[in-house]
């Protein structure tokens, strides 16, 4: 029995489930689903995270003690059973059901948001202290400086941990599988229970399905990263440049 | 119009201000020279409150600066005090020109133009309109700190606080950082400066002032205080800068 062939074969019968799902005659599934998933999930949590770390690093207990919990517990809990606790939970609380998508995006936005903070804050807190006090010496106030200032830098030196943990977010949506997220696995279930006797191929075309998707984004990941480098290289090599000129006409 | 009144500041255990006690008058150029760890730094730390104290009052135009203020009080009586940093502290995702025109227009409302005028023009006394566009990592040490001798004055503060402003340079850029210092003496700045540049303090202070383990020894004029210091450690300080 030869594998590859087989493959393609399951490929060529359902590519279009696993790019879209059931869409147009269902709801959209697939790695259209997984994709749409993972980039709100990560732009919603972005935010989120920003104003979590902010609280974190407050001088005020009440704003810094609700973010640290958050952050234990996400740290401290499974994604799974957050997930569960959210699906069965939440319509109780709000006193009526919430489709399985929303579900999941609420989860992973949460989820995401505590381990972004902590991202965030690690950016924030490496930054040379001289730079807070120049600005609250310039008399800029604690949230106006990290607005100018801090966040900026912060910000853009953490890029790379921000597209690293979007990656891992597109490995977790998988877990929407288990309350039935039409996501990528979840169409691959579908296929595998069609065909009942080839889990071992439909299963190795999922692997490789993510494989790629989440390899692609970490060679992009990789060449932001040398582009920063690259960015703070050429500065301090123009400085040197610049800096014979400079002693040259000053003094 | 900056007055220490019987300050005091721990680190711990460490007494690193005991009972200072001295003034800065309006248009005063006061050098804070002594060895190092003398508290020099945590001194004029303390008049933006950069540094917190135990006891005491540190007046600022007659304001508590460590009394109770609101944090919109706090940040406002900043913006009257320049402050330069030994290590510059140039914001470096920004340019030199958006540097300085930052906090006047973030801070205190100016608009982009005017704030964009100013900035050319304090770049332009401080000898740097060439470099306006350039990020703090293309310019020399020298140059950094004068973008941010411009970048404390573009808030128009009615006095300037220096903390080792050329100790971080090379000794060819110690210069022209120090001529910006002297200019601005002469259009009569109110100046307070912690410095190891002798020759700055013998030019162009008015009054020195000498520390050590956290006390303010002796202050006189440069005169005095460099012909004949009072204090057997102020004597013993100058004799090893001269030997040296």
């Amino acid at each position: 029995m030869s594998v590859l062939p087989s493959m393609i074969e399951i490929v060529r019968d359902n590519w279009l489930l696993l790019l879209v799902g059931q869409y147009p005659n269902g709801p959209l599934g697939g790695i259209a689903a997984t994709l749409i998933l993972s980039v709100l999930g990560i732009a919603l949590a972005f935010p989120l995270s920003v104003v979590m770390a902010l609280a974190s690093l407050s001088p005020w207990r009440a704003l810094r003690w609700p973010v640290m919990a958050m952050v234990y517990v996400t740290r401290g809990v499974p994604l799974l059973l957050i997930i569960l606790w959210v699906y069965f939970v939440l319509p109780l609380l709000i006193g009526r059901s919430v489709p399985a998508f929303a579900t999941m995006l609420v989860t992973l936005v949460g989820y995401e948001a505590a381990f972004l903070s902590e991202i965030v804050r690690a950016g924030i807190q490496a930054l040379p202290t001289g730079q807070m006090d120049a600005a609250r010496a310039l008399g800029h106030s604690r949230l106006g400086a990290m607005r100018y200032v801090i966040l900026p830098q912060a910000l853009f030196n953490m890029i790379p941990s921000i597209l690293s943990q979007f990656v891992s977010t597109i490995k977790e949506t998988t877990l929407g599988y288990i309350i039935n997220v039409p996501e990528l696995t979840f169409a691959a279930g579908q296929i595998n229970n069609r065909l009942l006797t080839k889990p071992f191929e439909v299963y190795f075309i999922l692997a490789i399905s993510y494989f790629v998707v989440c390899w692609t984004l970490t060679q992009a990941i990789n060449m932001v990263e040398r582009r920063i480098t690259m960015r703070r290289t050429r500065d301090l090599a123009v400085s040197a440049l610049t800096a014979i000129p400079a002693s040259a006409s000053g003094g | 119009m900056i007055r220490f009144v019987a300050v005091h500041k721990f680190f711990g255990a460490l007494a690193a201000l005991t009972d200072v006690n001295a003034e800065v008058k309006k248009g005063e150029v006061v050098v804070v020279c002594g060895p190092s760890g003398s508290g020099k730094s945590t001194l004029i730390r303390t008049v933006n409150r950069l540094e917190e104290i135990q006891s005491g009052s540190v007046l600022f135009e007659g304001r508590d600066v460590h009394g109770k203020l609101g944090g919109a009080a706090l940040n406002h009586l900043r913006t009257r005090i320049g402050f330069v940093f030994q290590s510059f502290n140039l914001f470096p995702h920004l340019s030199a020109l958006d540097n300085v025109m930052l906090s006047p227009m973030k801070v205190n409302g100016v608009k982009r133009s005017e704030a964009r005028e100013a900035a050319l023009r304090l770049l332009d006394r401080v000898g740097l309109a060439a470099k306006a566009q350039n990020y703090p990592g293309q310019l020399s040490g020298g140059q950094q700190q004068r973008v941010a001798i411009a970048r404390a004055l573009a808030m128009e503060p009615p006095a300037m606080l220096f903390d080792e402003p050329t100790s971080a340079l090379d000794p060819e850029m110690v210069g022209e950082v120090l001529s910006v210092m002297r200019s601005l003496a002469r259009d009569g700045m109110t100046m307070m400066c912690v410095t190891h540049e002798m020759n700055f303090a013998r030019d162009v202070a008015d009054r020195v002032w000498f520390m050590d383990a956290g006390r303010v020894l002796e202050t006189g004029t440069p005169v005095d205080f460099f012909r004949s210091p009072q204090h057997p450690r102020a004597q013993r300080f100058l004799s090893d800068l001269h030997t040296r």
